[in-house]
């Protein structure tokens, strides 16, 4: 007996209502000095840059995540040293893993992301820069089912044991699925 | 842990989830040597609720009900960081009365939650009186919250451009007399416990932790102020009325379980004096902005992270103009705290198990969302 | 001597008498203690069972005695049964020979002293068997915890016996009243009264050496898995400890029924060491009302390092001053001496280096000015910038 083709996810229905407004990334002052030491440090492994306010952004290779941390923690004038945030945002096609870093001495903050194809969510681990690290990667792995290599334990944290499925990812069947 | 003593057995000591000293539906798996813990291995994730996820199919005013049920205990703190996350992506100028209200009662709540840390830290490590006192001026500020929001727990007072509602004609005679009881609780757990011989016996040196790896933990709020790194958003990030407000950032050097808990003590005290400020301060005018009834933020992302009473909440959220979030990514303190909690207990007993996690001060509505 | 029927029914009598007496001050303490810590807490106490709440133990026994006597599957049965018995039929025994007044006692025994400590030991054994045979790690952890702190806690309560005997020249506890009938024994020996206090708190396991009950850690220690009629044994053995401890405190170092100013009646005199008695208990729940608990190896080393070590300088002091018969006087300044001295010591270690830390932390708090409130920056611009 086969197993019935999985149903593919619902496409987000057209909208209809007001035009969609793009919010402007603008820097205050301390975002723009934030984003020249950064875009210092990250030298030309930034892909792409952004950011508003006081928190400016950078894209890297997956690959790459880890190390360009490494350097935003070790660098002297951003002395990144608190792994504030690791989340990941599910876009479809593609997965984004996000570090958002924060110094507790320079008191400046700033985001690496990188994109993660879906079908082969990998990114390297970071737990050897931040103890902090172990439970977001957890945690992550858990909801969108990126694998971070290196990680000794990738073991559920928030779904029980023998959970099926990545419940944070948008192709996740929330209504079909079973009461535990 | 393999002992070549084969009369040496390590017993597995299952710590909660029903336990009733884990503050929630908190597990630990000790690995006992006699009274002494060898290894310890956290296990969270029974209130699971998957809040995040939640969010997603929820309009932005909605959310604002799930954000009063993850840290429940400081409900009003957590409402105004998802609050500001909208308002910093919409552009929104909220009026200043607004804002002096919103932090006002958070301070409140700031005040609320700790005397709640201070009377259960007392329970935690056997002294049950604290915990009448505290519950009583804690009740005191909560008969406040009713009558400003109509609610004691789950307030939903906080709204994008401003709050539900400007607050009742005695609000401020009301605050003040309330404060008054508050400072006397606050002062009499003060001197019944700080300074108490076994307190002290209990919790000096005691899960202590250095500023080095309680950054690295990425703890944050009076724990991480414990060890010595004087991390404060309100001070570091002000926003709302904050920069108004004349505070001390009390600090600690030692990073053990009783500066922990005195930090707290001292941020009672600070916070009431922010309070009496606000009040004095408090502007007339409108206490909402205009806006749209349904809130579309435009497309883009925002990070937006303030001071809770636990420490550095953040929110990440991703908008794709529609009038529901694409992704909102709770930073939750207690989650990040509780990273620090293996490293703090390994090698002290197993009745120190319990004064350091009380001394965490964790949440589970926020750690597991 | 021969029993005769009368004797085997006299001492039947006396029998019920006693536990029906003992188990009757147990329940009052149960409402004293409810009432006392709500008082000291801002909180009213029972007050719905009768006048002031006066028959909430009762109520409180009769739920006991209906509920469903469980036990855990994994357990030793008999022993598991069995244990309640053994913590409490000791703790009974033990008033045999506790006088009440100096013609009061069920046997007037010349070793009543000695009863007392052979008898109060024996509970240990049913403490620890009742956490292992619960087959629970709790009580487990509990039971062991128990014997290390009764074990090590009797040694200072039975050498302060001893020095109060030395003290009185007898083993008997109405000769030792008797003894005191001008000054009572807690002005002479101020020291071994503290030391009999705080070894007596530990012997019945209360705050803050309630770490074998424990409620925030092991959940009640050996007692976790017991339920109805049996915990109500436990509970009953407990209080009836409780105050067992004040009547010997009261006995020992308070006079007893005896005052400075002549003799009582009979009743009077009753009436009188219950209220010492009383009082003691009443400190013993206001030590509960006010102090956290000590940790296992703490409680340890308090009791090694200095109980046990002061309460062998108070037998010697007294040893020697009987032996050279120094006036009375010399034996209350070295007691007070060495009290002080170590209450002085205490809080150079632990209370005064934290009250200078927190004065550091108040002073050195990062201060944060307020900004003039001139006017706002406004927040970061967002335009409609383009649509889809």
């Amino acid at each position: 007996m086969t197993q019935p083709p999985k149903p593919t996810p619902p496409e987000r229905p057209a909208r209809h209502g007001p035009p969609v407004e793009v919010a402007q990334e603008v820097f205050d002052v301390q975002g723009q000095e934030t984003a020249r030491l950064l875009a210092r440090v990250v030298g030309t492994n930034a892909l792409e840059s952004g950011g508003r306010d006081e928190v400016p952004w950078v894209r890297v290779e997956r690959e790459r995540l880890p190390h360009v941390a490494e350097r935003c923690r070790d660098d002297q004038s951003l002395r990144m040293d608190m792994l504030h945030l690791l989340l990941a945002v599910d876009y479809v096609e593609h997965l984004e893993v996000v570090y958002i870093l924060l110094s507790t001495q320079t008191l400046r903050k700033a985001m690496l992301k990188a994109r993660v194809p879906a079908n082969d969510a990998q990114v390297p681990t970071a737990t050897h820069l931040w103890e902090a690290a172990h439970w977001y990667e957890r945690e992550v792995h858990d909801l969108f089912g990126v694998t971070f290599t290196g990680n000794p334990d990738l073991s559920p944290l928030l779904l029980y044991e023998g959970f099926e499925g990545h419940p944070g990812l948008k192709s996740f069947p929330f209504h079909d699925h079973d009461e535990f | 842990m393999t002992t070549t003593d084969q009369r040496q057995v390590d017993m597995m000591l299952n710590l909660g989830p029903q336990h009733p000293a884990t503050h929630g539906v908190f597990r630990m798996l000790l690995t006992l040597d006699g009274e002494r813990i060898v290894d310890m291995e956290p296990h969270i994730g029974y209130l699971h609720r998957g809040s995040e996820k939640l969010c997603e199919n929820e309009s932005y005013g909605q959310i604002v009900t799930l954000f009063d049920r993850m840290d429940y205990i400081a409900n009003l703190n957590n409402e105004l960081v998802f609050v500001r996350a909208v308002e910093r992506l919409m552009g929104l100028e909220v009026p200043e009365r607004a804002q002096f209200i919103r932090v006002l009662l958070c301070e409140l709540n700031r005040v609320a939650s700790h005397l709640l840390f201070l009377g259960t830290y007392g329970l935690d490590v056997g002294a049950m009186t604290p915990v009448m006192y505290t519950f009583r001026e804690r009740e005191r500020i909560q008969n406040i919250f009713e009558s400003v929001t109509g609610a004691r727990l789950m307030h939903n007072y906080i709204r994008i451009g401003g709050i539900k509602e400007d607050v009742p004609s005695d609000f401020t005679a009301r605050v003040r007399a309330a404060l008054e009881f508050v400072k006397r609780g606050v002062d009499e757990t003060d001197r019944l416990l700080s300074f108490n011989e076994v307190f002290l016996l209990r919790t000096k040196g005691v899960g202590v932790i250095d500023a080095k790896t309680a950054v690295s933990c990425g703890l944050t709020g009076p724990n991480l102020r414990a060890s010595g790194v004087p991390y404060d958003v309100r001070k570091d990030n002000p926003y709302e009325v904050y920069p108004y407000l004349t505070f001390k950032v009390p600090v600690g050097e030692r990073g053990d379980c009783w500066d922990r808990y005195y930090m707290r003590v001292l941020e009672c005290h600070e916070s009431i004096s922010m309070i009496e400020q606000c009040l004095d301060l408090l502007p007339d005018g409108p206490t909402m902005t205009q806006t749209r009834r349904i809130a579309r933020p435009p497309k883009g992302e925002v990070y937006v992270h303030a001071e809770n009473p636990r420490g550095d909440i953040g929110v990440f959220l991703v908008s794709d103009g529609s009038d529901k979030p694409y992704r909102l990514k709770v930073r939750p303190p207690s989650f990040c705290n509780l990273v620090a909690l293996r490293p703090m207990l390994l090698n002290s007993y197993v009745a120190d198990s319990i004064a350091i996690l009380g001394s965490i001060d964790i949440v589970l509505g926020e750690v597991d969302r | 001597m021969s029993v005769t029927l009368l004797d085997i029914v006299w001492a039947a009598v006396g029998a019920v008498a006693l536990v029906t007496a003992v188990s009757i001050l147990g329940v009052s303490l149960v409402w004293l203690e409810r009432k006392f810590l709500g008082r000291l807490q801002g909180r009213p106490g029972p007050n719905r069972v009768g006048p002031f709440g006066l028959l909430q133990p009762v109520a409180d026994g009769i739920k006991l005695l209906w509920k469903e006597d469980v036990s855990p599957g994994p357990s030793a049965k008999v022993l598991f049964y069995v244990a309640p018995l053994l913590v409490f039929v000791p703790s009974f025994v033990v008033w045999l020979t506790i006088p009440f007044t100096r013609d009061l006692a069920l046997r007037n025994l010349d070793t009543s002293v000695f009863f007392f400590v052979a008898f109060s030991t024996l509970s240990i054994v049913g403490v620890l068997l009742a956490g292992w045979s619960a087959a629970s790690k709790y009580s487990v952890l509990g039971g062991f915890r128990a014997a290390a702190q009764l074990v090590s806690y009797e040694i200072p309560l039975i050498v302060i016996a001893i020095t109060m005997v030395a003290l009185a020249g007898s083993m008997s506890f109405v000769d030792i009243v008797e003894a005191q009938r001008t000054v009572p024994y807690i002005a002479l020996v101020p020291l071994a009264a503290v030391l009999f206090f705080i070894a007596g708190l530990a012997e019945i396991g209360r705050t803050p050496f309630d770490i074998y009950l424990a409620e925030s850690e092991v959940v009640g220690g050996p007692l976790v898995e017991y339920s109805g009629a049996h915990w109500a044994v436990f509970y009953l053995a407990e209080y009836g400890n409780t105050f067992l401890v004040g009547a010997l405190t009261a006995l020992l170092f308070l006079g007893g029924w005896s005052w400075p100013f002549g003799t009582l009646p009979a009743p009077a005199a009753v009436a009188l060491f219950l209220t010492k008695s009383y009082f003691v208990t009443v400190l013993i729940f206001w030590v509960r009302g006010t102090y956290p608990r000590l940790r296992i190896d703490q409680m340890m080393s308090l009791g090694w390092k200095i109980l046990i070590p002061l309460s062998f300088v108070t037998l010697v002091t007294v040893v020697v001053q009987r032996f050279y018969g120094w006036p009375s006087w010399t034996l209350t300044l070295m007691s007070l001496a060495t009290l002080a001295l170590a209450a002085w010591l205490q809080t150079r270690l632990q209370g005064a280096p934290a009250r200078a830390l927190a004065e550091k932390y108040r002073r050195d708090a990062v201060v944060v000015q307020a900004k003039p409130r001139l006017h706002r920056e406004a927040p970061a611009a967002a335009k409609v910038e383009a649509s889809s």
